[in-house]
């Protein structure tokens, strides 16, 4: 089984949010065991990363390092300086605890094990 | 990761061509401008654009490339005819399946380059591309005999 979040399983919660943080590129895939989360952050390191699980509220937050070295002219700028903020409500119950994150080539790579509840379930027939 | 020198004339220029300077020799922008909306109308050909940013200092220029999710294998920088082309082929796994799109762009170069010493480097998903400034020949006093 390898589904895509749907709206009504995943919403992004973006109330109380007043910093000047954009919001990343992101992409979730479900299956019956686990929800990867897939979040783009170029130019995050992996020590300015902070992830935070409260009340099944998800946050996700990069700071990239803006400052031009020293002696640095600017000629010509395309790339946000701003950091990454993402917030996502989960309403399936997941094991944070086993909850795991990798960063890679800056992409983070989030896995959320579902809880057994969670878990699709065959029932027999007698 | 490569720096490629090819022959003039064989490039794909239908892909975000950009003016790095406001130079007199950098080239006609109304050309570049219709060079590059011809990426828009055939997105296929051009891939889609990558970001990029572009500083210098006394030595160097650096061009930063946002390329998250790129391997280093996967990144192709191209110097020809005075224009830097970086395509970088983006795979991701969705559980089975595997998709991949490809990510070019192109910034013209100025001139006093040294396109020998063009050096690259992939951090965090942005790649730097550094380009030498040559060294100015010095300046020199003729003595009358």
């Amino acid at each position: 089984m390898n589904t895509t979040c749907s709206p009504s399983t995943c919403t992004p919660a973006t109330s109380g949010v007043t910093e000047s943080l954009r919001k990343p590129l992101y992409k979730i895939n479900g299956t019956a065991e686990a929800y990867e989360v897939r979040v783009e952050m170029p130019g995050v390191p992996k020590s300015s990363v902070k992830l935070d699980f409260e009340e099944s509220i998800l946050t996700v937050r990069g700071e990239r390092s803006t400052a031009v070295p020293e002696g640095l002219k600017a000629l010509h700028r395309e790339l946000s300086p701003v950091g990454y903020l993402l917030r996502l409500r989960l309403n399936t119950p997941v094991n944070e605890e086993q909850m795991t994150a990798k960063l890679e080539d800056g992409v983070l790579t989030l896995r959320l094990p579902l809880k057994e509840v969670a878990k699709p379930r065959q029932i027999p027939v007698l | 990761m490569k720096i490629i020198r090819t022959h003039p004339f064989s490039i794909n220029r239908v892909s975000g061509l950009d003016e790095w300077f406001r130079h007199p020799l950098a080239g006609l922008p109304s050309l570049s401008s219709f060079i590059s909306n011809l990426g828009e109308v055939f997105p296929g050909v051009a891939g889609d654009k990558l970001a990029v940013d572009v500083h210098e200092d006394k030595d160097n220029y650096f061009a930063s490339f946002e390329v998250p999710g790129v391997k280093k294998e996967d990144v192709k920088i191209e110097l020809n005819n005075g224009l830097l082309t970086v395509a970088a082929e983006k795979r991701e796994k969705d559980g089975e399946k595997e998709s991949s799109f490809s990510l070019t762009r192109s910034v013209s170069v100025p001139d006093g380059v040294n396109a020998e010493a063009i050096a690259a480097k992939l951090e965090d998903g942005i790649l730097t591309v550094t380009l030498p400034k040559q060294e100015r020949s010095k300046p020199r006093s003729i003595t009358l005999n």
